[in-house]
């Protein structure tokens, strides 16, 4: 389906806010993934380096995943004793 | 690369004049300081401005206010901004490149009203591809299309380049009223063979 111009991608601007506008424009196409995309096909990416980017992206979200889970267990609230550790 | 290998077996040998020289293995001494070289090489060079401001980093007021309002749905062509249907106003479609940035005002239905580039702005080479040039010419657009009677524009933004936010911010330094900003990137995930990466 194509995407309706001035629907998709859009940001409205509010009260003569620019750069506000831009940023959350850039900050969306940055976290969808569509600016690495781009810079990522103006020249020719190899089989090879196709492969181990995205092997090491693969290892990444795993580490990424248990450095969060450690992170939520260490910062993690209503625990009976507030600060272990610490007297 | 000798003189440093040189240099440092002066250092282990004690022939140098200064006394309070770190005494650091000849192997790992080199591996490091070739690290470190590069890495003060990379900090020294300044990053390309590729207009993506926000990207990476969030600002904590816009991070907090709403944002409800920012995005359009179906009834927001039918609005009116000043008197003027959304859907009607004239379109500022920009292409930023690396090398330069092209802004073109347009009808609704695609017919040029006025089209300028940081080239015909009388920046010649590589001062086409600056943020700097992008901003003048944004600002001789507005002024020139001011004249016209146009005073709000949909914006359009093509490309990554140092013109892609500059521009903007020169069209409205130059007094056009902006009520949004649309990316139309072309961006393809099964696209055609690019050309072959840069040898450096």
């Amino acid at each position: 389906m194509k995407h309706l111009k001035f629907i998709s991608r859009t940001v409205l601007v509010r009260n003569e806010n620019v750069d506000e506008a831009c940023r959350i424009l850039n900050r969306i196409m940055g976290s969808e993934g569509f600016l690495d995309q781009y810079r990522r096909t103006r020249y020719y990416e190899k089989p090879t380096q196709m492969r181990r980017r995205i092997n090491y992206e693969k290892c990444k979200a795993v580490y990424d995943e248990d450095m969060k889970r450690k992170i939520n267990f260490v910062l993690r609230k209503n625990r009976p004793e507030p600060f272990p550790g610490c007297y | 690369m000798f003189v440093r290998v040189f240099r440092d077996l002066c250092r282990q040998t004690g022939y140098s004049n200064e006394h309070n020289v770190v005494r650091r293995c000849l192997h790992v001494t080199q591996q490091m300081e070739k690290n470190r070289d590069r890495r003060s090489f990379l900090a020294s060079v300044p990053r390309i401005d590729e207009g993506t401001e926000g990207e990476k980093f969030v600002y904590i007021d816009s991070a907090i206010t709403k944002k409800e309002d920012m995005f359009p749905d179906m009834n927001t062509s039918n609005m009116l901004f000043g008197g003027i249907k959304f859907s009607d106003i004239p379109i500022c479609h920009i292409k930023s490149s690396k090398n330069n940035t092209i802004l073109h005002v347009t009808k609704p239905s695609g017919e040029r009203i006025m089209i300028r580039s940081c080239g015909m702005e009388g920046f010649k080479n590589t001062r086409k591809g600056t943020n700097i040039a992008a901003q003048a010419t944004a600002i001789g657009l507005a002024t020139r299309v001011l004249e016209l009677g146009i005073h709000t524009v949909r914006v359009t933004i093509q490309g990554l380049g140092p013109g892609r936010m500059s521009s903007i911010k020169g069209l409205t330094m130059g007094g056009l009223k902006i009520i949004s900003v649309t990316d139309d990137t072309p961006i393809s995930w099964n696209p055609l063979r690019p050309r072959k990466q840069r040898k450096l």
